[in-house]
């Protein structure tokens, strides 16, 4: 209807247009207003109204751009960036800001012994182990506890281990494999005399002591090596060797995590048994190592039984070779990481396949049951139980070795030392996380400090530095106490913070946002619109000092 | 067709003949309303019929309605229709309603095409005005829109903005500028953008003053005008706050508005660029983009001051193609007034390439989203390419409108210049 007449027409609808205005062809047209001669080329001059019209169209949108739009730009695209104290922060993972330092008191109870001769003996034994220590960081200080009849030694935190004196026959030294006392036995004449400057008791109580504490002291140092710490604090006469085994007990370690997931999976490969006592056999012969562990470590539980499982390798003999392939990974629903927490997975497997050991390999994880279990560094167990034929429960007696393996393995992939008495492998435990914890999350500072020093357009949100001062604040108190039981809950504090603030959500993103990036954005979207802009500002300030000058020179002639 | 006595019958017969043809349509074909409810053209996640329910279902058992992120309309639409009874039994009654609405909007746009606004304002007379249509085709050509009466079938809630902003003009028109003031303030309520439409109603408002209760002022003109819009605004607000006990309402409704926090497709050119865009530079385009659609209020009112009729126009046409979430149903109201200016349409040059455009988007659109989301075979350009597409083709017809206005007004200026070829400089 409408469009019917212009789209007949084409492009030049125009030519019947004084058809339909009357009024304009009306006018006569050879009667042309002035200009009309000198405007065959030129146009004739614009109206001053239509001159300042144009004048305000440009100058309205020009106030959007500058009012509106210049703030909305510096507002929306400036970098927020909380301060950090970024130097603190380097300090930290420079091992500046904390020197480890694990101070351990070790009480002596000498109840046979005059107050003044087991002081005696007890500042000959500290400079015996001064002498010895080579090591500044690990401390042992010794202190007289007061004489108590009881057997039991007093149960207080800031000590680490408590050694009896017993007048005996010989010299001996026993581990309390319950608590962590050491029981050294003298013989009477062996009780330096107030003068003398040595004593071999002394030297028999340091060197005990020295051995008891060897493995933590290796353990620490070896991490401490492998840090940042400068070297100054580095502890000396680590040997190689020693190096590289700890470094293997390293790797086979899990990652400290507080809560762990223990999956208990009874496999056989045929239809039987189908269940198994394994809650009994857990509260039985594991819950006590659990509780024991609890304060460093919480633990969750699941277990489930598959029948009719094949193992990656049907050999009946397993050789090395075949135990990495023996897990069948592919069937068998052992799921990597339930919730948040590492899965560590033991295995139960009916079968009667054996492991064949070599003697060389014999070296291997265990010490015992080398034929029918073996350790999967930071991953779990496998234990192969051969079970009669007919058994359709295995009773909570028969899963008395497997969990008993499980639970030594289960130390060992904690990373508890290997030596000592369960209550001190467990203290150890504790100060080796506190300081391996205290390193991770100072080396984890430097790194955000390091990456904030480097993207100078990063933009840091508050959230990061509150993270940060957090961390700092629980490293610092983590620092403080090493040696104690709160070390441990500030360092775990420390990790968890620092580790929230350098994942930042909004930072991750902007890892690889380079600034040549942001010529890519501005230019394709805002050209468009700021060529006209400009281009209109331009022409209209050209014109004005245009009519400016042709104004003055008119004055001037005027004048003339 | 121009001209014609148009009687009271014909008329009456008109809107007859509109109702039949939607309640036909709503009864004949029942799926049809539910297909069409959740097309993406007509559906926007602020217009969308099957949102308003959803915010219905919660405002009916007290909960807010904007809870779970769905509903972003305004809360007054929820006590309208909970008085209506219940859809799932008695949908007549919202078919009913919405018909009605677009029926009294397409009454305003009659009565705007028959104050002869568009061809002779108060500072201009178009030589051309003559030519023209009368407020029964205009009123007919708007009922029967194909996108019209799609939007009304789909019931998407855009319609009430449409007849809002249609009788805030037709009110202007007729010289009362109170009711426009508060017309204006309900579309702006309901939708937000219809308040950039103040700065040229305000002047149509001045031009069509009637002589016995004119203001000579312009300025106390423009300010009592404001306060009338922003105390009506003031009532709505607190009304919204009574019927949903927070003020939880201003972010869900303008703030997805604002903040594109929504970003299903649909016809609009914002949906992919916000999907594409770097985070850290999202919120200064969103600014970008809200200033572009706005910054063209001024530049027009103060360039086409004398015929305000025609830069509603033209920023209606801006709206539905740079809106944040646009659908037919915007440009069934640019198409809607378009009529208005059949004086000016052969001086117009690309009047068959916009409509080709127009239909061949029309018709290539749906297809294409369909590849992308049921068939699989496209993706997410496809559509794209279409809406980019489609806004050429409404950006061409405001282009080639303001160029047809322009030069009706130049040939007045320049008689001798009528019917010569120009270039533009």
């Amino acid at each position: 209807m409408a469009a019917r007449r212009p789209l007949a027409k084409g492009a030049t609808p125009d030519v019947d247009s004084p058809k339909s205005t009357p009024p304009i062809s009306a006018v006569p047209a050879p009667n042309p207003p002035e200009t009309v001669s000198t405007t065959r080329k030129q146009p004739p001059v614009e109206k001053p109204s239509d001159i300042r019209r144009r004048t305000w169209v440009i100058l309205s949108f020009w106030l959007i751009v500058v009012c509106l739009g210049l703030p909305i730009w510096w507002e929306t695209t400036t970098i927020y960036r909380a301060n950090l104290p970024l130097t603190e922060m380097l300090e930290w993972s420079d091992g500046k800001a904390c020197r480890p330092v694990f101070p351990l008191r070790i009480s002596i109870q000498a109840n046979a012994l005059h107050e003044q001769e087991a002081q005696n003996l007890l500042r000959l034994t500290q400079h015996a182990l001064d002498d010895l220590n080579d090591f500044s960081g690990h401390h042992l200080r010794l202190q007289l506890s007061p004489p108590t009849v009881e057997h039991a030694p007093r149960e207080d935190g800031g000590t680490a281990l408590t050694i009896r004196l017993i007048p005996g026959e010989a010299t001996t030294s026993t581990l309390d494999p319950y608590a962590p006392i050491l029981d050294i036995t003298y013989p009477p004449n062996s009780i330096p005399s107030p003068t003398s400057s040595s004593s071999s008791l002394a030297t028999y109580v340091a060197s005990q002591l020295r051995s008891t504490f060897a493995e933590e002291q290796a353990i620490i140092s070896y991490l401490l090596s492998s840090d940042s710490v400068p070297s100054d604090h580095r502890p000396q006469g680590l040997t190689p060797e020693a190096a590289e085994s700890l470094s293997k007990r390293t790797t086979r370690s899990l990652k400290y995590a507080p809560t762990y997931h223990l999956t208990f999976s009874l496999f056989t490969s045929g239809p039987l048994p189908s269940s198994w006592d394994i809650e009994a056999a857990i509260d039985e012969y594991m819950k006590p190592v659990l509780d024991v562990l609890s304060p460093i470590h919480n633990f969750t539980i699941d277990t489930q039984v598959q029948l009719y499982a094949t193992p990656g390798v049907q050999n009946q003999v397993l050789t090395k070779e075949d135990l990495s392939s023996f897990i069948n990974a592919a069937e068998w629903p052992l799921s990597p990481s339930i919730g948040g927490a590492p899965t560590i997975n033991f295995i139960v497997f009916v079968g009667n396949q054996t492991i064949l050991t070599a003697p060389m390999e014999n070296t291997e994880t265990e010490t015992y049951h080398t034929s029918q279990s073996w350790l999967i560094p930071q991953w779990g167990t496998v234990y192969l139980l051969p079970l009669p034929a007919d058994t359709t429960q295995v009773s909570a007696e028969t899963l008395k070795q497997p969990l008993l393996t499980f639970t030594s393995h289960l130390l060992s992939l904690t990373g508890t030392p290997q030596s000592g008495s369960l209550p001190l492998r467990l203290s150890t435990l504790a100060r080796i996380r506190s300081a391996d914890l205290l390193l991770r999350a100072s080396s984890t500072l430097g790194s955000l400090a390091r990456l904030a020093l480097a993207l100078p357009s990063i933009s840091i949100p508050e959230r990061v530095a509150d993270g940060v001062s957090k961390t700092m604040t629980h490293l610092r108190q983590a620092c403080d106490n090493l040696g104690g039981a709160d070390g441990l809950a500030h360092a775990r504090v420390a990790e968890a913070e620092a580790e929230r603030a350098f994942f930042e959500k909004s930072m991750v993103g902007q890892l690889y946002f380079p600034d040549e990036h942001k010529i890519a954005v501005y230019i394709p979207l805002l050209g468009p619109i700021g060529i006209p802009l400009l281009m209109g500002l331009l022409n209209e300030v050209k014109a004005w000092r245009k009519r400016k000058r042709e104004r003055a020179e008119k004055e001037a002639k005027k004048k003339e | 067709m121009d001209g014609g006595k148009v009687t009271l019958g014909r008329t009456a017969g008109l809107y007859a003949g509109a109702a039949v043809l939607r309640l036909a349509l709503f009864t004949l074909f029942p799926g049809l309303p539910e297909l069409l409810t959740g097309r993406v053209e007509i559906s926007t996640p602020v217009t969308s019929f099957k949102r308003l329910q959803e915010g219905l279902f919660l405002y009916n058992h007290n909960v807010s309605p904007y809870d779970g992120g769905v509903y972003h309309q305004a809360p007054l639409f929820l006590p309208l229709f909970s008085l209506l009874p219940s859809f799932a039994s008695w949908p007549i009654f919202t078919y009913l309603l919405y018909i009605a609405v677009d029926l009294l909007g397409a009454a305003a746009l009659g009565k705007i095409a028959d104050s002869g606004e568009a061809g002779s304002s108060a500072l201009f007379q178009s030589p051309r005005r003559e030519k023209r249509w009368s407020g029964f085709v205009i009123a007919a050509v708007f009922l029967f829109n194909p996108f019209t009466i799609a939007t009304c079938i789909g019931r998407s809630t855009s319609v009430f903005t449409t007849c809002a902003i249609l009788h805030a003009i037709a009110k202007a028109v007729s010289g009362a500028p109170f009711s426009a003031m508060v017309a204006l303030s309900f579309g702006a309520y309901l939708s937000m953008y219809p308040l950039l439409l103040l700065p040229p109603l305000l002047l149509l408002c001045y031009d069509r003053q009637r002589p016995e209760r004119a203001m000579p002022s312009g300025l106390r003109f423009a300010a009592t005008n404001v306060c009338v819009v922003v105390s009506v605004l003031g009532v709505l607000f607190p009304m919204s706050y009574l019927i949903t006990g927070s003020w939880e309402f201003l972010p869900a409704t303008y703030g997805v508005q604002l903040t594109l926090s929504d970003l299903t497709p649909n016809i609009g050119l914002w949906w992919y660029f916000f999907i594409e865009m770097f985070d850290s530079f999202r919120s200064f385009f969103l600014a970008v983009f809200w200033l572009h659609l706005s910054c063209y209020v001024g530049g027009l009112t103060i360039r086409i001051r004398r015929q305000p009729l025609v830069v509603l126009t033209l920023l209606l046409g801006i709206f539905a193609i740079f809106k944040p979430y646009p659908s037919i149903s915007d440009s069934s109201l640019f198409l809607a007034l378009v009529p208005l200016y059949r004086h000016v349409f052969p001086l117009m040059r690309y009047t068959f390439v916009i409509a080709a455009i127009i239909i061949y988007t029309t018709f290539l659109g749906p297809a294409f989203y369909h590849l992308w989301i049921y068939a699989g075979s496209g993706n997410a350009n496809f559509f794209y390419a279409i809406t980019l597409v489609w806004g050429l083709g409404q950006s061409l017809l405001v282009c080639d409108l303001t160029f047809a206005v322009l030069r009706d007004e130049w040939e007045v200026e320049r008689p001798e210049m009528v019917g010569k070829e120009i270039r533009q400089i």
